[in-house]
């Protein structure tokens, strides 16, 4: 770890969101694609993902992949344009903050689910 | 691994073709991936409830050949791009070459598994 400044935690961030993403993705492959295996084998995972800690983390994972998703478009417009990377703090802000407000807007609209259960 | 600003330098930093090209890759299939999956996770979880997919609603929606198709470019796009993002941490933090081998040999056939068992799934339907 050396002191650098946005840029070192933006790179951070996006790999640990990247390999998280990656392991769900893996994860939701294998929950939804084991409806090969017949109804109940699969309503039994489904069941289970959907307790409320696996819903509450579904809220980070989207959190994750939003951020993924923004900080890769900051990486093309750094990589692709002249002025890209004069802003890039600035973008990584942007970023940030789009980040949190779709947690929050995804959270604010589940909630009633997260906390009814349905 | 290419750790460049610029194509420019992207260009210049690798050592092979190859490398560029996956460079390149993660630029187009991140740019895609961003509209398919955030659509997906605005289709399937923001306006949906998860505990409505259930057995049947999976079944009969991927039995659509468009979702089978959406869902299937997804898959090939999001493994591709994770699987070699995964290689860039794999060859930045496992130094000894022996081990970076054998983690590579068994991620590369775990993602190869997974994405045999995704399109199996989707296609027998």
């Amino acid at each position: 770890m050396y002191r650098g400044r946005e840029g070192q935690w933006a790179f951070l961030l996006h790999r640990l969101s990247g390999l998280a993403i990656l392991a769900y993705l893996m994860l939701h492959v294998f929950s939804i694609g084991s409806f090969i295996f017949g109804e109940r084998f699969y309503m039994v995972i489904h069941e289970t993902y959907d307790l409320w800690p696996f819903r509450i983390g579904l809220l980070f994972v989207t959190a994750g992949v939003v951020y993924h998703a923004f900080n890769g478009l900051r990486i093309i417009v750094m990589d692709f344009t002249g002025f890209g990377v004069a802003y890039q703090r600035q973008m990584w802000y942007g970023v940030l903050l789009i980040s949190v407000v779709s947690f929050l807007y995804a959270a604010w609209t589940l909630y009633p689910r997260l906390m009814g259960g349905y | 691994m290419i750790r460049a600003r610029t194509f420019t330098d992207a260009r210049q930093q690798s050592h092979s073709n190859a490398e560029l090209n996956w460079w390149i890759f993660m630029r187009i299939s991140g740019l895609i991936l961003v509209f398919l999956i955030l659509g997906h996770i605005y289709m399937t979880f923001i306006q949906v409830s998860e505990s409505d997919a259930t057995y049947d609603a999976v079944v009969a929606k991927l039995a659509n050949p468009a979702w089978k198709f959406y869902d299937w470019l997804i898959l090939a796009l999001s493994l591709m791009h994770g699987a070699n993002g995964a290689r860039y941490s794999i060859e930045d933090y496992v130094r000894s070459r022996p081990n970076r081998a054998w983690v590579k040999g068994l991620f590369y056939t775990v993602v190869a598994l997974v994405f045999a068992f995704g399109t199996v799934g989707l296609f027998s339907i």
